[in-house]
């Protein structure tokens, strides 16, 4: 059903100069860029998250899946793209595994599928990749603030709670125990 | 006698139950106020800006390395040790954030200077997500003269050596200072800091000053 160009498959040598090359011949002859450039972000839970989704050739990509579970590594293949394969390594972050791989210098503008196969379970996961050829001869600096985070932080913390309330309760026992055992006379 | 040995078994029995209950007691009090307070991140203090004599604090410049992809960032003066997204540009040309759900991952922004490179690199990174702390959480505690390391994809660490630590709220964020080129290899680290409101969030960022003074 996806329409995926696998443009670079086997074509994993072209690198260097012979790449840039190519890609600014390719630059040349592809001046208007694909229709589905300004496309969003894949989608999430269950499949493989390619981040930037969007780049541009000789970038560096990470994909990241939870398809795999707790401690599973994946077996990555961006060779669609020329990238060859890469390995996703579980991450601190709960059940997610991360790896990335470098799109090619050379690789040619269009979508291409990046697959990972779950080393435990054998489940495949895709995801998709957009090459553009953006210039990079002036360099755009960012503008203004970065959102960089929700206040997550500064919440309570329910298991710290909940730890807190129990022993508390522990010492409320021990010293009603004590202070009964007083009162009876037990050698206190 | 048996009477005696059943007292000192009852002491030694009373002393263990006191001691637990004062530890209860203790770790309790301690759980209670950590677990319900709020944990503000750290935000750097007047001491960390910068000064008229940035330029020779803190290790001599290097030369500039060539172009090479960042791999990760460390910053063992706060435990940072992460792999590097690369970041775009939103809409409103503002950099780009890695993904939230991924606390120990930052981001560099790809379309600019590669950190080591001459000019002026940007790294960005969470200070925490909906679930808590992320990978720059402490960024707002380096000390000036602090080390920023990051791996190359050519296999060199690129060592920087941190000249100043500041604040900007959102409103006033001095776009060139922070983002604007450098006659020398410089970085910037960046996350979300200032103070923090329900209804407006984080109020600006916090903004790491770095030189490369070194490479292996």
């Amino acid at each position: 059903m996806r329409r995926t160009a696998r443009l670079l498959t086997g074509a994993t040598g072209l690198t260097g100069l012979t790449g840039a090359a190519l890609a600014v011949a390719t630059a040349g002859l592809l001046a208007a860029p694909p229709a589905y450039a300004a496309e969003s972000r894949g989608p999430s839970a269950g499949s493989l998250e390619v981040y930037p989704s969007s780049v541009a050739p000789g970038s560096q990509v990470t994909a990241n899946t939870d398809a795999c579970g707790d401690d599973d590594t994946a077996a990555g293949d961006a060779s669609a793209v020329g990238a060859g394969r890469f390995t996703l390594a579980p991450s601190t972050h709960e059940r997610d595994a991360i790896g990335q791989f470098q799109v090619p210098p050379g690789a040619q503008p269009g979508r291409y599928e990046i697959v990972a196969t779950c080393a435990g379970s054998g489940r495949r996961v895709a995801g998709d990749l957009l090459v553009t050829l953006t210039p990079e001869a002036q360099l755009v600096h960012p503008r203004g603030s970065v959102k960089t985070g929700v206040g997550g932080a500064l919440g309570t913390d329910p298991v710290e709670t909940a730890a807190g309330v129990t022993a508390l309760a522990v010492a409320a026992a021990g010293g009603t125990w004590l202070l009964h055992r007083r009162a009876r006379g037990d050698g206190i | 006698m048996k009477r005696r040995r059943f007292h000192r078994a009852g002491r030694s029995g009373n002393a263990a139950i006191a001691a637990v209950t004062v530890f209860a007691l203790c770790a309790g009090t301690w759980l209670l106020r950590d677990g319900t307070g709020a944990h503000p991140p750290p935000q750097p203090s007047a001491a960390e800006a910068h000064t008229g004599d940035d330029r020779s604090a803190g290790g001599s410049p290097v030369p500039a390395l060539p172009p090479s992809p960042p791999l990760r960032v460390r910053i063992p003066a706060i435990d940072v040790d992460a792999p590097l997204t690369g970041l775009g540009l939103t809409a409103t040309g503002s950099l780009d954030v890695p993904p939230a759900d991924v606390a120990n991952l930052a981001g560099w922004y790809e379309a600019g200077t590669t950190p080591g490179e001459r000019g002026t690199a940007i790294v960005a990174g969470h200070v925490d997500n909906a679930e808590g702390p992320a990978v720059f959480y402490s960024l707002g505690a380096l000390r000036k003269g602090s080390t920023v390391e990051v791996d190359r994809r050519d296999g060199g660490v690129a060592v920087f050596t941190v000249d100043a630590v500041e604040v900007y709220d959102a409103e006033d964020f001095p776009d060139t200072r922070v983002y604007g080129a450098a006659d020398r290899p410089e970085l910037r680290v960046i996350t979300c800091g200032g103070g923090w409101s329900r209804t407006t969030g984080y109020r600006g960022n916090v903004v790491v000053y770095a030189h490369l003074t070194g490479s292996r």
